[in-house]
């Protein structure tokens, strides 16, 4: 289970996150909405202990993250700017991190087969398409068959084929029992794979519950996340 | 992509260890091909200066006549910034990518971070400078190597240590700069370009910055007059390689990523 609690981050004078709680509970897949800058990296950066927040907490099982005793086999996580160096080789890229935390090197194996990676293992990442790119994150996130997944815009850059296999895959993930929380900015995508949702708009939660109570009384997600953060947002395109 | 795995029962959990951070420090470092190219460059280079300073087939015009290559300090330290550069890429390739996040995600502990890789960075520094100084040291004092002297032995030390200080130098300096390029671009500048230039005004400042120190403890000062004697020359790069590391360590402990 992940508990945020009256998280705030506070850059300068911009408060990024503003007093954000929720929670994300096992068996269900969570999707975190919101429109760009709304603070959605910032607190999942904080959820995963590499940025200190201003006040509040962020709690996975109880502990933050930096006190996990085995934090890959506990958290599985696909970060905003976080990824392989590009002249890596993607194996190679998965094996040290496997390694870090003791996780078998059959396990780099069968995550590459898992998103479709095993025939370009061996390339450099720099040569790798942005969907690739994406694939090999989410494998990353997956070795250490976690408890938790903590996926920021897991489809971008995928084809409809790798969109699919996302969505069917974390919703098995989650009827599993595990918890799933994702980021997104495709609201038909989310639609079809969250069934719950919290949705922010400039570092505060805007809405937030199951999909339905969430969608009640708009015609889709869509029309309820713009009824929600439409008016508000900053630059008007 | 294939579809998704049954769920499996949990595998046993065998608890994240310190070594589990040093081996995967180690397989970032040997999966780098920047690292493996330094290597090359920097023993080819070595090799190559080791023949002609041997040889004293080339020699540079100076003030007061042809030098031997074999006196000119900055030109036989030349392939050690090359080497440097493993450690370098080492630190500043965590900026390269986003590679940190994904670092600090599997091993959240940023002290235990830095000090994993500051270790595998050394370690794999020492081993290597061994291949990469032997052949050059050894075809340039044939003689001296050949009748096991002493002074061989303590000069080929001399040359492990300043490729291992200069070498932590560079590791805190790449990630005090968040990058590789800044710190190789520096220290290979300054030999060249700021020591000339200050040397004439502040001599006394000079004989204190990382290469002149080095040279010292070479025995080839490029200003004999000025510089410090070996063993002086010793502590001030070993303080240099203190300096760098923990003004690292700070900063990295400190930072957001
Ligand atoms: N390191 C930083 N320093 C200063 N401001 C930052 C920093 N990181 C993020 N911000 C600011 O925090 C706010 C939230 O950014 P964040 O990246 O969390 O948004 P997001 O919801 O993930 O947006 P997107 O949908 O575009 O990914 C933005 O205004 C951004 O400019
Ligand atoms: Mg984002």
């Amino acid at each position: 289970m992940i508990e945020i609690k009256g998280l705030s981050k506070h850059y300068r004078n911009n408060r990024a996150v503003d007093d954000i709680t929720f929670t994300a509970e096992p068996g269900h897949v969570t999707g975190f909405l919101g429109p760009n800058g709304a603070g959605k990296s910032s607190t999942l950066r904080i959820l995963l202990g590499l940025d200190a927040a201003t006040s509040g907490q962020a709690l996975i099982g109880g502990k933050r993250y930096r006190d996990l005793r085995h934090p890959l086999r506990t958290v599985g996580a696909l970060l905003d700017g976080a990824g392989p160096v590009p002249e890596r080789r993607a194996i190679d890229h998965l094996s040290w991190i496997a390694q870090s935390n003791r996780i078998s090197r059959g396990r780099v194996r069968e995550v590459l087969d898992l998103v479709g990676l095993g025939e370009a293992a061996r390339r450099r990442v720099k040569k790798y398409s942005l969907g690739m790119k994406q694939r090999l994150g989410i494998a990353a996130a997956l070795l250490g068959e976690p408890e938790v997944l903590i996926l920021d815009e897991p489809v971008n850059g995928l084809d409809p084929d790798g969109i699919r296999w996302v969505r069917t895959f974390l919703r098995d993930y989650a009827a599993a029992g595990r918890t799933v929380l994702l980021s997104s900015h495709l609201m038909t995508e989310m639609a079809g794979t969250a069934d719950a949702v919290v949705i922010i708009n400039r570092g505060r939660v805007v809405s937030q519950g199951s999909l339905a109570e969430v969608t009640a009384g708009h015609a889709t997600l869509e029309t309820a996340f713009f009824a929600l953060t439409g008016d508000r947002i900053g630059p008007r395109w | 992509m294939s579809a998704p795995a049954p769920t499996r029962k949990p595998r046993p959990v065998a608890a994240v260890r310190f070594g589990d951070i040093l081996a995967a420090e180690r397989i970032k470092i040997i999966t780098l091909p920047a690292a493996w190219f330094a290597m090359a460059v920097a023993s080819g280079a070595g090799t190559l200066l080791g023949i002609i300073a041997a040889t004293d087939a080339v020699r540079i015009a100076g003030p007061g006549g042809p030098i031997p290559v074999a006196r000119l300090g900055t030109l036989l330290l030349a392939p050690a910034y090359a080497f440097v550069s493993i450690a370098v890429f080492a630190a500043g390739s965590e900026y390269r990518g986003g590679q940190l996040r994904v670092s600090l995600a599997a091993a959240p502990d940023r002290n235990r971070l830095f000090a994993a890789k500051l270790t595998v960075s050394a370690t794999l520094s020492l081993v290597a400078s061994i291949p990469a100084v032997l052949p050059g040291y050894v075809l340039q004092h044939s003689a001296a190597v050949h009748a096991w002297e002493r002074g061989a032995f303590v000069g080929f030390l001399a040359l492990i240590a300043a490729y291992l200080l200069l070498s932590l130098i560079g590791h805190g300096f790449a990630v005090i700069a968040k990058s590789a390029i800044t710190p190789l671009a520096v220290l290979f500048i300054a030999p060249f370009l700021i020591s000339p230039a200050l040397r004439s005004i502040l001599p006394q400042v000079v004989r204190f910055l990382p290469h002149e120190a080095a040279l010292s403890l070479l025995k080839l000062p490029v200003d004999p007059a000025t510089a410090l004697g070996p063993r002086a020359g010793l502590l001030v790069l070993a303080a240099w390689a203190a300096a760098s590391v923990a003004a690292a360590w700070t900063v990295f402990v400190r930072a957001e990523s």
